[in-house]
């Protein structure tokens, strides 16, 4: 290479690999380091204590084993709702009915507010005196049912609804992509064929749009073990034991409490949990590539 | 399946329809008619009741937000008597919402620029020329895609703390920056590939500089890259709260995000919640306006970002 030219890469890399390295790679590396150590930030006492971080978190911290509970629950249920919804929602809107693009758009809407704003009106919505589904409830059931949505015996269940609102049009933009990509001389030959409306999205667009639904899947996992905002505001700030995830946890242990190693095994076991359940999705979703 | 079963069923369903009366055979087409029609009444019920379920939060939020107290609380679908504007003046104005919106507007547009330049350069480099340890530097960015952001959270903390540069927004603009590099420099990268490197040879044969060739020929081209690099990071970083969360602790510097939930911690105690839903709207009005430019190109983004990644 040229001097002009390696003096050209040298300049144009250096900001990018600078700030990456130093602020990203740097506290990355070090929180595996100092996930070993016992110490609570503020003073130059650290002391090593191995993988004793590790083993009282796994083996006795109950909160943890209750974070990691919900996260697999806010993992699970919304995931295979959304799922669902968005694939039939995909398979409606690209059979053609009238105003598609205008149900997409407004279905994706959600997508683009923030975190905490949809936290704000979903507890406004969840408000058991002035809020919109009681309020819904109230001339319904005779003024009876007063539902308590965020208390801790219905918050998990009335984490779910928010969470498929917000995310529910990136999936099925993300489907409805993968679906335009299928040939249409398929369903041709399947109608020729006598094949019915479920039997086309079985035996055709579901095979074919399958490593799309592994995509939207893995998204939907990682998105469920790192949520934070959402639990952290409707809390107000302080999660306990009824809607504490990992994230949170992670938070509390760090900022709240002053247990600096504690939080950061936590931020460790949370990142492999990630890299672990991707690798699962995808080998569970894993199939012959097909070519068409 | 055996060829003759294969045979049976596909002309099983032809041949049944031959052996039926000609009266049958137009029952069961006006009932399959029917059928057609009603379920096409079905799909739309369904689909305008989920398009009901996105749209009328916001026009409860909406009228809410011009109640008073009281008559919020009298009854949740209830329309206003009066329109109630001092909410929105209170909640710009007392509440901050003001202040935290152009905060969120300052720290928004100088990461979104910073983002792109750096990240514009980096591809650049990494696409154009060849050298050694070229792949190395572009899977550790893309490494960065995989890794919570939560992992590298405490430590750097601490970083910045010891930088001098906590509660700053040179702080929190720095770390928007380095956590944007692997999404940004991937997708940018993708799309310096494309462009021919014929262009660039020609700039440097007519006397320009790598700089020159750089700034002047090849970023003008990738300029729709840099809107869908634009679009993704603007929304990430105006939508952003655990790091300014970390990262920012006066009143006077807090974004939109951090200001608001600070405004629901607080209500809750004070219970002004009009002024609240008017700052919900005035959070929520941006955005819609935003989508509705763009909403194109950002759902373009995300199916050509996600399906070729």
């Amino acid at each position: 290479m040229k001097r002009d030219a390696r003096r050209a890469v040298i300049l144009f890399l250096l900001p990018a690999c600078g700030l990456y390295a130093v602020l990203f790679l740097y506290p990355v590396i070090s929180s595996l380091a100092l996930s070993l150590y016992d110490w609570d930030g503020f003073t130059h006492k650290r002391q090593y204590v191995g993988l004793d971080n590790f083993t009282r978190l796994l083996t006795n911290d109950p909160m943890f084993w209750t974070a990691l509970k919900h996260n697999l629950f806010l993992l699970t249920v919304p995931t295979v709702i959304i799922l669902v919804v968005a694939l039939f929602f995909a398979a409606a809107l690209s059979s053609g009915v009238r105003g598609a693009r205008l149900f997409r758009i407004t279905y994706f809407f959600p997508n683009v507010i923030s975190m905490v704003a949809i936290t704000l009106l979903w507890f406004f919505i969840y408000n058991p005196t002035f809020g919109l589904l009681n309020g819904l409830l109230r001339p319904v059931t005779g003024g009876k049912v007063t539902i308590v949505w965020l208390d801790p015996n219905h918050i998990m269940g009335s984490l779910v609804a928010p969470i498929v609102w917000c995310s529910l049009g990136f999936y099925l933009v993300l489907f409805l992509a993968g679906m335009e990509n299928i040939p249409h001389t398929y369903y041709d030959a399947a109608k020729v064929d006598g094949a019915n409306a479920w039997q086309q999205f079985r035996s055709i667009t579901m095979p074919l749009l399958w490593d799309v639904i592994t995509i939207g899947v893995v998204f939907l996992i990682i998105g469920g073990l790192r949520i934070f905002d959402l639990i952290y505001v409707m809390a107000l700030g302080y999660p306990n034991e009824q809607s504490q995830v990992i994230a949170t946890y992670l938070y509390e242990q760090a900022f709240n409490n002053a247990h600096m190693g504690y939080g950061i095994a936590i931020a460790v076991v949370l990142f492999v949990l990630v890299f672990a359940a991707t690798a699962i999705a995808m080998r569970v979703m894993r199939r012959e590539q097909l070519e068409y | 399946m055996s060829p003759a079963a294969d045979e049976q069923s596909a002309a099983s369903p032809a041949s049944r329809a031959r052996n039926r009366s000609p009266a049958r055979r137009r029952r069961t087409a006006r009932r399959r008619r029917t059928a057609r029609v009603f379920g096409l009444g079905a799909l739309y019920v369904i689909l305008l009741g989920y398009a009901a379920v996105v749209i009328l939060p916001m026009i409860w939020l909406l009228y809410t937000s011009l109640k008073s107290n009281r008559e919020i609380f009298a009854g949740a679908w209830d329309l206003p008597h009066a329109l109630h504007w001092e909410n929105f003046v209170y909640a710009w104005v007392r509440a901050g919402i003001g202040r935290y919106f152009l905060n969120s507007v300052f720290v928004t547009v100088v990461s979104v620029a910073l983002i792109l330049i750096v990240s514009a350069m980096a591809a650049y480099a990494l696409t154009r020329f060849t050298f050694r340890g070229n792949r190395l530097i572009f899977y550790a960015f893309l490494v960065g895609l995989m890794i919570p952001t939560q992992l590298a959270l405490v430590p750097l903390f601490f970083l910045i703390n010891s930088l001098r540069l906590l509660d700053t927004y040179t702080g929190l603009i720095l770390v928007y920056v380095a956590f944007s590099l692997p999404f940004t420099i991937f997708v940018l990268a993708a799309f310096f590939r494309t462009l021919p490197h014929e262009l660039a040879e020609a700039a440097l044969i007519d006397g320009c500089t790598h700089s020159q060739a750089f700034w002047r020929v090849m970023l003008p081209l990738a300029k729709p890259g840099l809107v869908t690099a634009a679009i993704f990071n603007f929304l990430g970083i105006w939508n952003e709260y655990l790091f300014a969360l970390v990262f920012i602790s006066s009143e006077k510097l807090r974004t939109l995000p951090l200001g608001l939930a600070n405004l629901l911690i607080v209500s809750h105690y004070e219970s002004d919640w009009g002024a609240l839903f008017a700052g919900l709207v005035m959070v929520m009005i941006p955005t819609l306006l935003a989508y509705s430019l763009l909403q194109g190109q950002l759902t373009k983004g995300i199916t050509v970002g996600a399906l070729k990644g």
